[in-house]
């Protein structure tokens, strides 16, 4: 396995918000952690991404023990549900900014940092400042800055949030074909069920530190593991095609 | 309208005796030049000792080897002209810097002993005294203090008299008339109740001329009938300024009608062409020495001891000072100097012991702080 | 073969070069935090143990002698200091909330000339501005006296209160303004699309944002009127406080220890005002750190806030006024002389400050760049490893940089002699201890207002730098110093000014041959010549004004670079 989670721990005190957790994940696919607030999706996010100290467990990526070490020792990037761009640099500057702790040219940065922002549809916009962007220009920058320097996993916590409706549909779209022409692992934190339903290659339903189930979406379809999963997922609204994919969500 | 101005006087005192400068005679140190051809002399007058290596062989000070710079903390920059003619006579650089006595002795103690200037120019000789209680300033003689008036100087060499300050009213008349006061001729004047409110000195603590002032009144009018006196003086001073110069800001600016000041250079100029008049008490004027001394443990100690021999031991170097101070004072501290001839009776000046100027400083501003004090409380 | 074994020495070199930069900047890091914290130890924390150790000399050896024999002598002057601080705080508030609502509320360019005015009197120059308060409003004073025919004596107490007031308001108003710019006005659109007529907007609304804010002024203006020496020389006449009576300790008496113990007990209730000072500094952050929406400026009609609104305009008018005088004052004192009974216009005192040395004007301004550059540097660096390093001990440090706040200046300079003048720390004499007794004692304020700075800037950017492979050190250079350029501006502001105007602190520091333009300005008020002191300040002004307006422009041009 590429990703290989095993027995992570963390407690707020008395509290515990991550309990003993463990999954693994192959090379390139995205995983969705699916939960209602409060159900410790982003706390694990935190631990892999090294903000947060796990209490036990281990994190072995592609082989290597990570969850020692510090955030920017950790072959994973995130892409934060404030964006967390820097207000006071242009669009390419906050691209290409984590390629100079590479020990990469500013030429060659600049090259690659065109060719993600191509990626992500702001070419038009290297030199513009970030507080002109709108919500979802900000998103594609945020997603550009962190696959530019080409992670093992990239990590998404509720990145679109923020959006409209309109805009997050697209953008999920977007998200997926780039994922999968870059082959790229990821794990994507979220509450919408429908999100996670369409992105996910192996999708986890979290609730109170531990995970439900955790399954292809059409597995998970099929054989829901409780009448939580049933009822949180509203799996009795869609309707899926044969490959997995959903043909149709019934409205409320 | 100013009748009780005491021109004349005045001019006599602050005048500088112009026929000084003029064709004046060398007199390095007065037992030598005695027997010396005053023609051989006046050559010499024309070149400096620095310069002329062999002439100071009947000179007794000899330029010692000096180098380096000399820190000066005097009480005006004007000084500057005088320590450039140092500068060119023995190589010394000299900086200057204007410090009030009491900031010096707080600043010297503060130091303790490792004092950050050399020579110690002008100011109350109170503060000198007690610097020299301290052990804090160096002891310094030459062969001319022989002929320095022994009231002038410390009887050990710590510190000399550079000249004297004097202490006398800023009237504002304009005020005086508005307010439909006279013009106060003397100390007694003072006590009259039409200036009730109208009078600022300086705290004594801050102002060596203020505490001259009492000094010299305690002791005219002896102890008991002196505090008697200030005490009924306070009831007509506003307030007692914490600054040196509150008393001629204060006149000056039309705030107060009259100001209990040091007299100088400086003050005559800031009044001219105004309706301020100075006015010198009839029954006595208190004065101060202005000190000088060069500060134990200094950098460049030799420098400032040389300064210090050097100043005194020529006559042209003090009458050079007594134009910038254009006072004339200096012959009473050396009475031997030609040219320069004293304006006034020295009787005018108040009978001072200055012995006890240092010595009463503490017990007398004691005395003096719960005497204001008691006015605050009211 | 030779391929393969090339490419995987390059990436062992990256891997060792990588590791090798990620020591470095930890090292670095730690290195600059040390030498900061050392700094302040140095600086601040020594010269006050020396100050404490010169309160225990007593004639036979080392006790607390000196603490009773102060206390019981001095109680009045403490008393004096109380009364005066609280009404100083209480008046200086009331004006520096009006003044900040005033101006908060203008719009356009007369908002920008208020703000002018503001800035301008930040820059006070010491002396020749209570020369103009005495010549407009003292016992003869042009206002008083001359238009009003009130002969008011000014030298007591009220006196001490309203000039201390006055000169504290642009300060507070300034900070006040931050507070103001910062709230949310999305609050004030709610209530106005709730019908709030503007009276009830600013006493629903904006002043109980503004709450936090206000307790800080009084709290400031109280513990600066306390350690405030001058007003109270100047214009106190016969009353006393005990920051004046340690002047006079000092100057009149030389009396080192006893003016050691008075400096002991100011720093009582000042170093207890300061828990309560941070205590709510913590809640203006609440008030003002939240999630806001909207921030945008939004104009107020105060004419049709009814009586309250009154207030504020009639007060704001009158700090207006008062500092439109006080500098018109000046600048005429620079080119009138008297004759006879008035005055003529003349030019004589601009010739004279003509010939002036202006050396102790470029070593004035020299001191005063480097002050404001270094002192900035430090306390953006303090500020961050309090605010957001959250370093061990930092409410430790935040008092201890906060002291040179609260003790009268020629203390600390006092303490700065008596720590710097000998071994090992042999600095008096050199222009180092003039620079660092000026930042240290200027460090208080400028930390205040990084920190406030740095509480602004998201959490979540220093994750993206770490997230990204940036150290703890990118944090610094890629965060936190871009995201304090506006706080940058104000603190080199705020230090040049200051740095130009001070003298009591470094009065002892200062040596011959190293003078600063503001003893040339004393010499010329002692000596009675207030044209040229006149002409002096307003060239100190300049000057300062010009370099705050270069740095401004600089600032300003670097940041549209950017985008």
């Amino acid at each position: 396995m590429y990703l290989e989670v095993k027995g992570l721990k963390k407690c707020f005190g008395e509290k515990k918000i991550v309990d003993d957790l463990s999954f693994s994940l192959d090379k390139g696919q995205l995983m969705c952690i699916l939960g209602s607030s409060g159900c410790g999706k982003t706390t694990t996010l935190n631990m892999i991404g090294g903000f947060l100290k796990k209490d036990s467990g281990s994190i072995v990526l592609d082989g290597e023990e990570i969850s020692e070490k510090e955030p920017e020792e950790r072959p994973v990037t995130t892409v934060f549900q404030s964006y967390a761009l820097f207000p006071h640099m242009t669009v390419l500057e906050n691209v290409t900014y984590g390629l100079k702790f590479k020990g990469i040219k500013k030429e060659k940065a600049k090259e690659l940092g065109y060719k993600y922002l191509e990626m992500t549809g702001m070419t038009e916009y290297a030199d513009v400042r970030i507080q002109r962007l709108s919500g979802g220009q900000q998103q594609r920058v945020a997603l550009a800055r962190a696959l530019v320097i080409e992670p093992k996993l990239c990590l998404l916590d509720e990145p679109f949030s923020n959006l409209d409706a309109a805009l997050r549909e697209k953008l999920r779209f977007e998200l997926k074909r780039l994922q999968r022409d870059l082959k790229m692992t990821m794990i994507f934190v979220t509450h919408d069920q429908e999100e996670a339903m369409i992105l996910s290659d192996k999708m986890a339903i979290m609730e109170q530190g531990v995970f439900v189930q955790c399954d292809t979406p059409k597995a998970i379809y099929d054989a829901p593991a409780s009448d939580f999963v049933r009822d949180f997922l509203k799996l009795d609204r869609i309707i899926f095609k044969e490959d997995g994919s959903i043909l149709k969500r019934i409205s409320e | 309208m100013k009748k009780r101005f005491f021109a004349g006087l005045l001019a006599a005192m602050m005048a500088l005796s112009a026929a000084g400068c003029s064709g004046s005679t060398e007199e390095t140190t007065a037992a030598a030049t005695e027997t010396e051809e005053s023609t051989a002399v006046q050559s010499e007058a024309e070149s400096s000792e620095a310069e002329n290596p062999e002439a100071s062989s009947n000179d007794e000070a000899e330029v010692p080897e000096l180098s380096g710079t000399m820190k000066v903390v005097a009480t005006s920059e004007d000084y500057v002209t005088l320590f450039d003619k140092f500068t060119e006579e023995t190589g010394v650089d000299v900086e200057l810097l204007s410090m009030s006595s009491g900031e010096v002795l707080s600043k010297l103690r503060a130091e303790g002993g490792t004092p950050s200037a050399d020579l110690w120019f002008g100011g109350g000789i109170d503060a000198f005294m007690s610097a020299k209680d301290d052990g804090l300033l160096e002891q310094v003689t030459f062969d001319a203090a022989e002929d320095l008036a022994p009231e002038y100087k410390d009887a050990d060499g710590y510190w000399y008299s550079k000249g004297i300050t004097i202490v006398g009213f800023l009237v504002n008349e304009a005020l005086t008339g508005e307010l439909g006061i006279e013009t106060p001729a003397s100390w007694t004047d003072l006590l009259d109740e039409s200036y009730q409110g109208e009078i600022v000195m300086s705290n004594p603590a801050v102002s060596g001329t203020n505490y001259a002032v009492v000094n010299a009144l305690l002791q005219t009018m002896g102890e008991e009938e002196g505090w008697n006196y200030f005490e009924q003086l306070n009831n007509n001073i506003a307030y007692y300024g914490k600054r040196g110069s509150d008393p001629l800001n204060k006149v000056t600016s039309d705030e107060f009608a009259i100001g209990i000041s040091y007299i100088d250079r400086g003050v005559e100029a800031t009044i001219e062409g105004s309706d301020i008049a100075i006015v010198y008490p009839e029954d006595g004027i208190p004065w101060v020495p202005e000190g000088v001394a060069v500060f134990k443990n200094a950098e460049n100690v030799e420098a400032a001891k040389y300064f210090v021999e050097w100043l005194f031991s020529s006559d042209d170097n003090l009458r050079m000072l007594a134009e910038i101070d254009k006072k004339d004072g200096i012959k009473l501290i050396k009475p031997s100097i030609e040219g320069i001839e004293l304006g006034y009776d020295t009787a005018i000046l108040m009978k001072e012991d200055l012995s006890l100027f240092g010595s009463g400083r503490e017990a007398v501003l004691e005395k003096f702080e719960t005497l204001m004090g008691d006015k605050a409380e009211e | 073969m030779s391929h393969g074994f090339h490419v995987k020495n390059e990436t062992a070199r990256k891997v060792s070069s990588d590791t090798f930069f990620r020591v470095f900047s930890v090292s670095v890091e730690k290195l600059l935090k040390l030498t900061v914290l050392a700094l302040i130890l140095l600086f601040i924390l020594y010269p006050m143990i020396c100050i404490f150790m010169r309160s225990l000399y007593v004639e036979d050896g080392i006790g607390f002698s000196n603490y009773a024999e102060v206390f019981f002598k001095y109680k009045e002057n403490f008393l004096n200091s109380i009364t005066v601080g609280i009404s100083t705080a209480l008046l200086c508030t009331f004006l520096s909330v009006c003044t900040a609502l005033f101006v908060y509320t203008r719009t356009g360019k007369f908002k920008t000339a208020l703000m002018a005015v503001i800035l301008i009197s930040m820059v006070a120059p010491p002396f020749v501005s209570s020369l103009a308060y005495i010549q407009l409003y003292g016992r003869r004073g042009w206002i008083t006296y001359r238009l009003l025919g009130l002969s008011l004596n000014p030298y007591n107490a009220v006196g001490v209160v309203l000039m201390q007031s006055i000169s504290f308001v642009p300060m507070n108003a300034l900070f006040l303004l931050g507070i103001l710019s910062k709230i949310d006005t999305s609050g004030i659109k709610a209530a106005q699309d709730l019908g709030a007529r503007p009276g009830n907007i600013l006493k629903d609304v904006v002043l109980p944002m503004m709450r936090p804010g206000i307790y800080v002024t009084l709290l400031l203006s109280f513990v600066r009127s306390l350690a405030d020496f001058g007003t109270p020389v100047i214009i106190g006449g016969r009353f006393s406080t005990i920051a004046s009576e340690i002047y006079l300790k000092i100057v009149g008496y030389s009396d080192l220890e006893a003016a050691s113990t008075m400096n002991m007990f100011i720093l009582v209730p000042s170093v207890a005002f300061f828990f309560l000072y941070r205590r709510l500094m913590n809640a203006t952050g609440i008030m003002t750190d939240s999630q806001r929406t909207s921030t945008e400026p939004f104009s107020l009609k105060l004419g049709k806030c009814g009586l309250f609104g009154f207030t504020v305009v009639s007060a704001a008018a009158l700090f207006f006024i008062v500092m439109a005088l006080q500098y018109i004052c000046i600048f005429a004192s620079g080119f009138m002389k008297r004759k006879g009974g008035g005055y003529i216009f003349t030019t004589e005192y601009l010739h004279e400050l003509l010939k002036y040395d202006l050396s102790t004007m470029t070593r004035s301004v020299i001191y005063a760049l480097i002050v404001a550059v270094l002192g900035t540097f430090i306390a953006i660096l303090f500020a961050y490893f309090t605010e957001w390093r959250r370093l061990k001990g930092r409410s430790f440090f935040d008092c201890l940089v906060t002291i040179p706040y609260m003790i009268p200046g020629t203390c600390f300079g006092i303490g700065y002699i008596l720590a710097f003048n000998h071994k090992p720390f042999a600095l008096t004499g050199t222009g180092i201890i003039v620079i660092a007794n000026m930042i240290f004692k200027q460090l208080p304020t400028s930390t205040k207002l990084c920190a406030a700075a740095v509480s602004q800037i998201p959490r979540a950017q220093e994750a993206a730098v770490r997230d990204l492979g940036g150290s703890s050190l990118s944090v610094l250079k890629d965060v936190i110093l871009p995201g304090l350029r506006p706080a940058f501006f104000g603190s080199f502001s705020y230090n040049f000014s200051t740095a130009m105007t001070t003298a009591g602190a470094v009065i002892f520091l200062i040596n011959p041959g190293k003078k600063l333009a503001v003893f040339k300005l004393f010499d010329a008020v002692y000596s009675g010549e207030y044209a040229v002191a006149s002409l002096i300040s307003m060239l100190i002004i300049v000057i300062v004004l010009a370099v705050e307006g270069i740095v401004y422009l600089l600032s300003w041009k670097e940041k549209e670079n950017v985008s």
